[in-house]
């Protein structure tokens, strides 16, 4: 099976795309997963998931009447929506400081609603499925542009400002104290944000998004010994989920999220229970020169 | 650096904490604050740090208004917990210092100072792996990194011990002794080893005296 895959990989066009795409979001996924996790706001990714659904039904809905946009793909009204909800994310925060989750409850909420008013007068909604879980053997290439850009933004962001993203993430108190105006990070963090998960909608799905950010780095900080570690871990359990992912979707044609998080999942237990095992043994070992 | 307090008021809703407050320290004047839990000390500092807006009241850093101020690298803060703080995300002491740090090649300069603090052994320790006493002398070393200006220590020797709290206040007087200006929390610490200049007494009935240490009677200030 795993042959046939490989030869497929190599005969196909789109299944080269999506094994670039994938490989590409597995490095992206976690790098800005992991400083959503630092700062303890791994629900975002999914609140902002579910409110740019509300851009590509609004989308679907505006073909149904016959209009059409500047850009056809509702991938782009889907960025927008996201930007709008990852801002509206931020204001509430500001307005709750100490029930950071309220702010992600009322934006998941309102965007679920709106994108089921959406669907519900939209006439051509078959891919529906594709957005809520995923299908990244999909990919068309202006998917495949979006992705690239995003990943030179992000990759850009972290040269030149991931020191301030790093010490706002840890210590917002402290950052200050580096002459780093927070409140205008914590926006372009977001923007940024914002912007990685509508790209990763198509190939992760609305409900997946978070996994596929949050879980390598949960894996990744059970083994991880420093941030630059962790990190590396995380992007390389990433990068695995991604290729034995496309396999399963592949192989078994099932949707690409939700078989890339099945594999995720997994490195986790695995991880896990060999952390706990060498642990165990290592207490049993210096009880044992104790006594 | 030049700090004027003028009439400052602070209240959380209806809970007035601070009231009309005023003082003026000089550059290079060490300033102890002392009083009882729930006489304002902590909500002080985060309206001298800008955390809390000041609504009631003026605060002047080097005769600019605190409104207006930005030059907050010149700024050193140690709490005696940063509640902001991801304590159990993996981070090693040298990484957490370097971004930190103003000059995050320079690492000497942290080496330096975590050998000053006696904790150079722990450089490239997850901090997840360190003890409360370890994590408050990283905190330390982290706001002499950037050569503050001036350096404002809420209880920064609450969780560490007696011994290590001597070495602490020794390093504190020595930067002192190099011109930095000083505000320092403490509740329990006797003040008998401290360089301080001047005092600031705060009382539940939201009453102060600030007074130069030549003024102050010792044994009334350690009451506190």
């Amino acid at each position: 099976m795993m042959l046939s895959f490989f030869s497929d990989l190599f005969a196909y066009e789109f299944m080269l795309r999506a094994l670039a795409a994938g490989i590409v979001l597995g490095v992206l996924a976690p790098l800005i997963g992991s400083i959503v996790v630092v700062r303890r706001l791994s629900f975002i990714a999914d609140t902002l998931g579910h409110f740019s659904l509300v851009g590509i039904s609004a989308s679907l809905f505006l073909s149904t009447l016959g209009i059409s946009l500047l850009f056809e793909e509702p991938l782009f009204l889907g960025l927008i929506f996201s930007v709008v909800g990852g801002l509206l994310i931020e204001l509430f925060r500001r307005s709750y400081k100490n029930y950071k989750e309220i702010s992600m409850v009322i934006v998941i909420s309102l965007g679920t609603a709106l994108s089921a008013i959406f669907f519900s007068k939209a006439r051509a909604t078959g891919s529906i499925y594709t957005y809520l879980f995923g299908s990244i053997l999909t990919v068309n290439n202006y998917y495949m542009y979006a992705i690239l850009i995003t990943a030179l933004l992000v990759g850009l962001l972290f040269i030149f400002f991931g020191r301030q993203i790093i010490a706002v993430s840890f210590d917002e108190t402290s950052a200050k104290f580096l002459g780093i105006n927070v409140n205008i990070f914590q926006i372009i963090f977001m923007v940024m944000l914002s912007i990685v998960v509508s790209v990763m909608l198509e190939s992760a799905g609305v409900l997946l998004i978070s996994s596929m950010m949050i879980i390598p780095v949960a894996a990744g900080m059970k083994v991880g010994w420093s941030f630059r570690s962790t990190l590396a871990i995380a992007i390389f359990f990433s990068e695995m989920s991604v290729f034995f992912g496309l396999w399963m979707a592949y192989s078994l044609k099932i949707p690409s999220g939700a078989a890339i998080v099945s594999v995720n999942i997994v490195i986790l237990l695995v991880v896990t229970l060999i952390k706990r095992i060498v642990q165990k043994s290592q207490i049993a070992k210096m009880n044992k020169e104790k006594s | 650096m030049q700090i004027d307090i003028h009439n400052l008021s602070f209240a959380y809703g209806h809970r007035s904490v601070i009231n009309n407050l005023s003082l003026s320290l000089n550059p290079g004047d060490y300033m102890v604050v002392k009083g009882k839990n729930g006489t304002g000390k902590t909500t002080l500092i985060k309206c001298l740090l800008g955390i809390n807006p000041v609504k009631a009241g003026m605060i002047f850093y080097n005769h600019q208004d605190i409104t207006n101020f930005n030059k907050w690298p010149q700024f050193g803060y140690v709490s005696q917990k940063f509640e902001d703080f991801n304590y159990e995300y993996p981070i090693t002491v040298n990484e957490l210092l370097a971004v930190y740090s103003l000059k995050p090649t320079n690492q000497n300069h942290r080496l330096k100072m975590l050998d000053q603090l006696g904790i150079l052994e722990i450089v490239n320790e997850n901090i997840n792996n360190l003890s409360g006493g370890q994590l408050q002398r990283v905190f330390i070393a982290r706001a002499m990194l950037n050569n503050p200006e001036i350096l404002i220590l809420d209880e920064p020797t609450a969780s560490i011990d007696k011994l290590n709290t001597e070495y602490f206040y020794r390093t504190v007087n020595e930067l002192h002794a190099q011109g930095i200006t000083i505000i320092l929390i403490t509740h329990n610490d006797s003040l008998e080893h401290l360089n301080y200049s001047h005092v600031l007494s705060m009382y539940q009935d939201m009453t102060y005296s600030f007074q130069s240490r030549e003024k102050c009677d010792p044994a009334e200030v350690e009451l506190l």
